[in-house]
């Protein structure tokens, strides 16, 4: 017998509602990830991806089949599978400093352990000089910045991410996809990135999961058989962009599916 | 500029004493009414009354506010506490409180404790509807969010529901304020030795209506005055929150 996958979905569906209303989001579901994958999602929207993502995260509990973790059942949310939601959901209330530490509180770290990370991932989403701010002070690619922190200070085994990047600026979006790519190289650290972006998908996905229209089923998984060092001007990579093109027309066939 | 309406009434109401057309027992001009509050405000007799008021009410408010928050977000958050006492809450919500308070007043007594309780029952309701409201639409990303970031889920209710419904929390208690001064001034007028409510109704009792219109009028701006403190309060302490207007 193999051993057991890290994270596996096994015949996993989702129903949404019942009766004539019932949403089938996603069915038939296998999908197997080694700790330390990146793996990157991309589908037409409304194919199922951030439900996915729940799943994983333990919010929700699917219709059928089951998800695992180093081989037990998924049955709630945890600390150790951090989310960075597709709508940026900080809290309110809270300081852009105490957002980040949030978790960190949370665990119970002291307070000047705690300022001292923070501070950290204050530099790494470069906020410095908005610690004292409230979310709705800042602009909607600042608050994904600070989710992004929030997630990454809570030091979790799992990264899910939900189009992180989707409000940012292309600059933006390229220092934090190397970002990301860094931490997960450095902390050995498990990612499951959900984006629109082909080439945002080949760019960090180690595999790359194509999924079909409504209801979501996977329809191809390819492994990307070459590296893409960080800050490396990978468009110019004739591998990447045939691999690009690949996806991109894979997905393409795949909206058009869904506008039927 | 805001003011300026206002001004205009009370202008109006002056310029027609001054002409004769508003006889003193219709109206007593605005001039006699501040003559009479400025009397009364020299004379400090008006203080002990406005004391008295105060701590009714604010005993009261404080009660009803307080009470208020932990039903709305025990019904919000307990299956049970939202059937046992929606429809009690919802029998409560059209009666005039002040009609409660001879019925209060037989089981607490004619003294201050039967005020104080119909007073907090007519605050709690506001703020129980708001509490309640404001935690059934908490967004549901919020509590995925603190569970997922390590937040047990007996704690969500005072990390993630509780300040989710503040600011709806906020209104209620605003509406509280008012309803507090209406309830208490009632209240004042069916069983009192003091109290701005037993000031008007004495003095509307033996005729003196510039004195009593001068009580009304006291009353209108001290509430005046502790709404907008309230409201200029709100905004410091819940800067976070993008309050309308
Ligand atoms: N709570 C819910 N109740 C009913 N239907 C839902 C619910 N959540 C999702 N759905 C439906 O399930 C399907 C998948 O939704 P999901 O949000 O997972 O798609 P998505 O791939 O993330 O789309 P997008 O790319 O636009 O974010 C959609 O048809 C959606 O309408
Ligand atoms: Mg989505």
């Amino acid at each position: 017998m193999a051993a057991a996958a890290y994270l596996e979905m096994r015949g996993v569906a989702m129903r949404f509602g019942d009766g004539a209303q019932a949403v089938s989001a996603l069915d038939s579901i296998d999908l197997s990830i080694a700790e330390h994958e990146f793996v990157t999602i991309v589908g037409p929207s409304g194919c199922g991806k951030s439900t996915l993502l729940y799943l994983v995260g333990g919010f929700l509990r699917p219709t059928a089949g089951g998800v695992y973790l180093r081989g037990r059942g998924i049955d709630k949310p945890g600390p150790d599978r951090g989310i960075v939601f597709q709508r940026y959901s900080l809290f309110p209330w809270l300081t852009v400093r105490k957002n980040i530490g949030y978790g960190l509180e949370e665990k119970g770290v002291a307070r000047v352990e705690r300022d001292r990370i923070v501070g950290e991932y204050v530099r790494l989403v470069h906020l410095e000089g908005f610690e004292d701010r409230y979310p709705r002070e800042l602009s909607g690619g600042m608050q994904q910045r600070v989710a992004l922190a929030q997630t990454l200070a809570c030091q979790p085994d799992i990264l899910l991410m939900d189009e992180p990047f989707g409000a940012l600026d292309a600059q933006t979006r390229r220092i934090l996809q190397d970002e990301v790519r860094r931490i997960w190289r450095r902390d050995t650290k498990t990612v499951l990135f959900v984006t629109h972006d082909v080439e945002e998908a080949v760019a960090l996905g180690t595999r790359i999961v194509v999924m079909s229209a409504r209801p979501g089923r996977i329809k191809e998984v390819v492994t990307r058989g070459f590296d893409v060092a960080d800050g490396e001007e990978f468009e110019a990579n004739p591998a990447f962009a045939a691999l690009k093109l690949h996806i991109w027309r894979s997905v393409k066939e795949e909206v058009k599916a869904a506008r039927g | 500029m805001k003011m300026l309406p206002l001004a205009l009434l009370v202008g109006a109401w002056q310029a027609a004493a001054s002409a004769g057309l508003l006889p003193a027992s219709v109206l007593p001009s605005f001039w006699e009414v501040a003559a009479s509050l400025g009397g009364m405000l020299r004379s400090g007799e008006i203080l002990p009354h406005t004391a008295a008021s105060f701590g009714r009410a604010g005993a009261g408010f404080a009660l009803g506010v307080a009470g208020g928050v932990v039903l709305g977000l025990l019904m919000a958050r307990v299956r049970a506490v939202e059937r046992a006492i929606e429809p009690i809450l919802l029998l409560i919500y059209p009666v005039p409180k002040p009609a409660l308070i001879p019925l209060f007043m037989v089981w607490l007594g004619i003294g201050d404790f039967s005020k104080i309780a119909v007073i907090a029952l007519a605050c709690l309701v506001p703020v129980v509807i708001a509490a309640y409201n404001g935690a059934r639409s908490v967004d549901d990303m919020l509590i995925w969010s603190a569970r997922a970031r390590g937040t047990a889920q007996g704690r969500l209710l005072w990390r993630v529901v509780l300040p989710s419904a503040l600011p709806q929390i906020a209104a209620g208690v605003r509406t509280a304020i008012a309803v507090a001064i209406i309830v208490l001034v009632s209240s004042e007028f069916i069983s009192a030795e003091t109290g701005l409510g037993y000031l008007i109704f004495s003095y509307g009792g033996v005729g003196a209506d510039d004195a009593m219109l001068a009580v009304v009028i006291y009353l209108a701006v001290l509430g005046y005055a502790l709404d907008r403190a309230y409201l200029a309060g709100l905004r410091r302490l819940m800067s976070w929150h993008a309050f309308a207007h």
